[in-house]
């Protein structure tokens, strides 16, 4: 019996329309020291979509995710090379200014870390480094930073208050506010709901199903449910490879390599 | 019971027995510690209280054989707080600063290594040592110079090598600045290591966050890990100025001491530690009195700021929960 | 795909096996069922045919038993590709042969009040095309048991000779009623039961079908040859 087809049954779900890429990236290596962690990853992230990255703990997909706003530069012995094209144009060129860069691609993280200011100064502070606002314009950019991420109406009255009152959930929309107050294209979510409750989680979760209308969203998630429900692209690694990358409906249906199935069934190891 | 249950109860008893000797011991360790703590405080408290009076706060030292009573540590007090005040102004924003190249910049790099290294070491460098070292680059040195130079300068009348001599042979004596400056060294390393260590302690997804909004390095060290580290970097400070209110070997070299009322830095300034030292060592009973009083008085300064600086401690930990 | 190994989680395998064990016993019940009718039939034993309409209920017992087992897998585990599709296709087979156990009762229902008329010609003819079902059957149970999708694919073209042989049989009993009105009760008996045993390969089918979106992961191609020319 021959192995399986690819071809997604046409009777299932709407076609998806064609989208754009938003970032590509072609054979991309990279290195902790002389550790080669990815190999030659070439993968493509649709525009204004969902994508997400699972595999098991090492497979390198937090590795991958902060390669794209070039964070690990701060670390002397981490290197990438190849090439990722944001718009076209290559962003692992070191004439291609960071801060321009970090400007498209914002990042969210796993634990939340509000900066210990007032709500208020959280979202302002990347906004202020960009651009001179009137107090008056500031207020209103940061009001629709917070009514993005759907916090605007739990701290409203308290934008003074420190951030370091608020739940664990709010502290995370609030991670997420100050992301989407630089207006990027990209947002690179990394593990974002791992250290919260399942109601904080539906609520990022339906978050993102909203910010997808205005944003490019790549996430990265060991909970693979959360990917089946989350993306609409997911990509599997393995030992730093990119072993399948397709729909969300396909990985998890019906994958065509072996192992994307025995990871996402339990089998694995 | 049968012979494998009596085995387990035998090793449980056993246990239970090494747990109890364990405890017993570490507490009898703990009170002998507190013990002594206790006795120097009671004693120190004993001998001083007589001593302790608004006078001590008002008058000056007095003349050796004086009559009980008579007599404060004004100019011993009041000097000690400027220069202690005077090194810590000039070492903690020289530690703070060492102490962010090595957390932000240095930090895993060999550079960083060895700066930790030699920081530990001065950090452990006996007190007179430094003392030593501030009294020869300072006073001696100058002095030696001046001397040649003057002597150089014989021939040839007048002339800025004239001056030079002059002026350098003029600070070279025992100076409020230079027991400032030994202060400050041992006020350097304590603030350099604090400052370091609570930078660290910021989780570096704090750091990553706020890069990743493209803001530079140095904004992000300012605005936001100074705010996050902040009472960190003050205890640090206020353990360094609790460790220098008591240092007398340093100024022993450097301040000296001064009977009378003095807060020119240029010349011997008094101070608590050395006034002390000199006091207790006199027969004279008056004398002895005020040290006892002026050994109090140190004591509740550092354990009040030595307290202060835990608490802020804790206050930080318990809002990062 | 080759066959995957165990679950990480024990458990789960523990559960799937059960599912597999239920429809595994539920197919045999419902073989020795058909197995059954056709003897009553041929022996005109009613005391007999009530057993076996009686002993329909163990299965479908055990379908609803199947299907609360395949709702807790499906809430409690969160199955994926092959393992969700495992799932999907116990559910669907067990009710296949649910149905076909209905069948085979119906049979043996039917046979009771044949026996209360004289023995008729055609109704020699039916045993062996409950024979026939009754190997189709076994095939595409065994076909799943063995997750052997090839099998399932040429046990569905084998369907066709069965449908070949029901509309061949139902010609017969037309003649047959045709030339002698006084049969037209018996025979219309007969056709009811040649039409169960006809729909019993049917749904014999339908388990091959599940057997093969079960292991390829997506449909059976469509052109299904029916040769139930009985309609044309």
């Amino acid at each position: 019996m021959t192995n399986v087809q690819i071809a997604v049954q046409t009777s299932t779900a709407a076609p998806e329309p064609a989208t754009a890429a938003k970032l590509t990236t072609r054979n991309l290596n990279f290195y902790y020291g002389d550790f080669l962690a990815l190999k030659d990853i070439n993968m493509v992230v649709p525009e204004k979509r969902v994508s997400a990255l699972i595999g098991p703990s090492g497979c390198g997909k937090s590795t991958l995710l902060r390669i794209f706003n070039k964070i690990y530069s701060i670390y002397p012995k981490q290197r990438a090379e190849g090439e990722i094209l944001l718009d076209g144009q290559n962003l692992l060129d070191p004439k291609y200014p960071i801060n321009r860069l970090r400007s498209k691609v914002g990042m969210v993280f796993q634990k939340p870390v509000p900066f210990p200011m007032s709500i208020y100064d959280n979202v302002a502070y990347g906004i202020g480094h960009y651009e001179r606002l009137k107090k008056p314009d500031m207020d209103i950019r940061v009001e629709e930073a917070l009514r993005q991420s759907a916090l605007w109406d739990e701290v409203k009255d308290k934008l003074k208050q420190s951030a370091l009152g608020l739940s664990g959930g709010q502290q995370q929309r609030l991670c997420i506010a100050r992301a989407v107050a630089l207006k990027p294209e990209v947002i690179l979510f990394d593990e974002p709901t791992s250290a919260l409750d399942p109601i904080a989680t539906g609520k990022i979760e339906q978050l993102i199903a909203d910010l997808k209308r205005d944003f490019t969203i790549l996430i990265v998630t060991h909970n693979m449910q959360q990917a089946a429900r989350c993306s609409d692209f997911t990509a599997f690694m393995y030992l730093g490879e990119m072993v399948e990358y397709g729909s969300t409906q396909q990985i998890f249906t019906k994958p065509s390599k072996q192992q994307t199935e025995d990871y996402i069934t339990g089998r694995f190891g | 019971m049968d012979a494998a249950a009596l085995a387990t109860e035998r090793l449980y008893r056993r246990r239970k027995l090494t747990n109890g000797v364990a405890l017993v011991l570490s507490g009898a360790a703990a009170i002998v510690g507190l013990f002594f703590l206790g006795w120097i405080l009671l004693t120190t408290l004993d001998r001083g209280i007589d001593g302790l009076s608004l006078a001590m706060f008002t008058e000056m030292t007095p003349p050796p054989g004086a009559p009980l009573g008579v007599g404060g540590l004004l100019n011993a007090i009041v000097g000690s707080i400027v220069m202690c005040m005077l090194a810590v102004a000039m070492a903690a924003p020289i530690g703070i600063a060492a102490g962010t190249y090595l957390a932000e910049y240095a930090n895993y790099t060999k550079t960083g290594a060895v700066i930790r290294f030699v920081n530990d070491i001065l950090l452990s460098a006996p007190s007179i040592v430094l003392g030593l070292f501030v009294f020869v680059v300072l006073i001696g040195m100058p002095r030696q110079i001046g001397n040649a130079l003057q002597d150089t300068a014989a021939g040839q009348a007048g002339g800025w090598l004239e001056g030079m001599a002059t002026w350098l042979i003029d600070i070279s004596g025992f100076s409020g600045f230079a027991g400032a400056v030994a202060l400050g060294f041992i006020v350097l390393p304590v603030v350099v290591r604090t400052t370091d260590e609570m930078l660290r302690l910021v989780p570096t997804q704090m750091r990553e966050a706020a890069l990743s909004l493209g803001v530079p390095q140095w904004k992000v060290i300012s605005k936001v890990l100074y705010r996050a580290a902040l009472s960190g970097i003050l205890t640090g400070v206020m353990l360094g100025l609790a460790r220098i209110s008591g240092e007398t070997a340093p100024l022993l070299f450097t301040a000296f001491n001064n009977s009378f009322w003095n807060i020119d830095l240029g010349e011997p300034m008094a101070n608590l530690p050395v006034t002390i030292y000199q006091f207790a060592m006199s027969p004279f009973e008056n004398w002895q009195l005020l040290a006892w009083a002026g050994a109090f008085l140190i004591t509740c300064f550092v354990l009040l700021v030595s307290v202060l600086a835990r608490t802020l401690l804790l206050r930080k930990k318990m809002s990062h929960d | 795909m080759a066959a995957p190994h165990d679950h990480i989680v024990k458990s789960f395998d523990a559960e799937l096996e059960r599912i597999n064990g239920e429809i595994a016993r539920m197919g045999e019940m419902a073989l020795s069922q058909m197995q059954a009718a056709i003897d009553v039939l041929n022996r005109r034993d009613s005391k007999a045919a009530e057993r076996v309409v009686i002993n329909d209920d163990a299965i479908d017992e055990l379908e609803r038993t199947v299907s609360n087992d395949v709702l807790r897998v499906l809430a409690l585990r969160q199955p994926m590709a092959r393992d969700l599709r495992e799932v999907y296709a116990a559910l669907r087979i067990a009710a296949d042969i649910e149905r076909i156990g209905d069948y085979a009762a119906n049979v043996a229902k039917r046979t009771m009040v044949l026996n209360q008329s004289a023995p008729v010609a055609p109704a020699r003819s039916l045993p062996a095309l409950a024979g026939l079902a009754g190997e189709l059957l076994g095939e595409a149970l065994e076909a799943y048991r063995l997750r052997d999708a090839g099998r399932s694919a040429s046990m569905r073209d084998r369907d066709a000779e069965l449908d070949a042989a029901y509309t061949s049989l139902f010609r017969e009993l037309l003649t047959y009623m045709a030339e002698d009105p006084k049969q037209i009760t018996p025979c219309t008996h007969l056709l009811f039961m040649a039409k169960n045993i006809e729909r019993i390969g049917d749904h014999a089918t339908n388990i091959a079908e599940s057997t093969w979106f079960l292991v390829h992961g997506e449909q059976m191609s469509a052109g299904r040859e029916k040769a139930d020319k009985t309609s044309e």
